[in-house]
């Protein structure tokens, strides 16, 4: 296991969170996200999922939401990873950079799982299959957004309305 | 000397078209944990865990849900948010 000793990789602790992720994961985490930082303004049908369509139906009103939306999304996640950078080697992390971990994280389960082309259903990896590698991979980056989630909901504040 | 001063007739269809709320939907993934996209709605929109939850599973075996209303700025900024989380979202008027 390459994530750390226990199950609970991140823990609250004072304004922020203790962080019990091995050196090996934040580093190949922080590698991927390297590399996503390169291609995010590439044409590529992988990145579809990080730029969806708001008026699928209007393709008026889409063109002008795109014109805003696909360079604040860009920016958001050149910050996010910056973020990680600046955290990578610490063990106390605030919540916006595990925030960033999070939002990273599952930008590059969303990519990779687009070019695998996975169903809800494959949980079972076969050795044999020439992605089995990447879907070691795949399953590793969910086991690490389970693990952020776990942590941020704890420290959620109150429900803001009744409905 | 100046040009005359257009006056903007209000454009009934318009006005009529903007008082019809717009809806924000979710739609199902294979990709997205259950768990992030229920995180997601609490932190977006303050939803408690029962009816974050609900709208989850909503998404899973319905195929979609729908997450919040309004104008259709209020909704364009709904739906970026939960774009910059990694969520299907889309926006329509409602009908």
């Amino acid at each position: 296991m390459v994530f750390g000793r226990r199950n609970r990789l991140f823990k609250p602790a004072g304004d922020g969170f203790r962080v019990d992720l091995a050196p090996e994961a934040r580093e190949w985490v922080l590698e991927l996200a390297e590399q996503l930082s390169t291609v995010l303004e590439v044409d590529d049908p992988a990145l579809r999922r990080l730029y969806p369509t708001a008026y699928p139906d209007d393709p008026d009103k889409e063109a002008g939401y795109q014109i805003l939306a696909r360079q604040q999304l860009s920016d958001g996640r050149r910050e996010a990873i910056e973020l990680m950078r600046a955290s990578a080697q610490r063990d106390n992390w605030t919540e916006d950079e595990l925030g960033a971990w999070l939002g990273i994280t599952n930008d590059l389960r969303l990519v990779l799982g687009t070019r695998l082309d996975v169903s809800e259903d494959d949980h079972e990896i076969d050795e044999a299959d020439p992605d089995a590698d990447a879907m070691i991979l795949y399953h590793q980056l969910g086991y690490l957004v389970g693990e952020i989630v776990d942590a941020l909901t704890l420290t959620l504040p109150p429900p803001t309305r009744e409905d | 000397m100046t040009a005359p001063v257009e006056v903007e007739q209000p454009d009934l269809d318009t006005v009529v078209d903007e008082d019809r709320p717009w809806v924000v939907i979710v739609w199902n993934d294979p990709i997205n944990l259950m768990t992030y996209v229920a995180y997601v709605f609490r932190k977006l929109f303050g939803y408690s865990e029962a009816k974050a939850n609900k709208l989850m599973m909503d998404v899973h075996h319905k195929g979609r849900a729908t997450v919040s209303s309004g104008t259709r700025t209020e909704a364009e900024r709904d739906v970026h948010r939960l774009h910059s989380h990694g969520l299907w979202a889309t926006m329509e008027h409602d009908s």
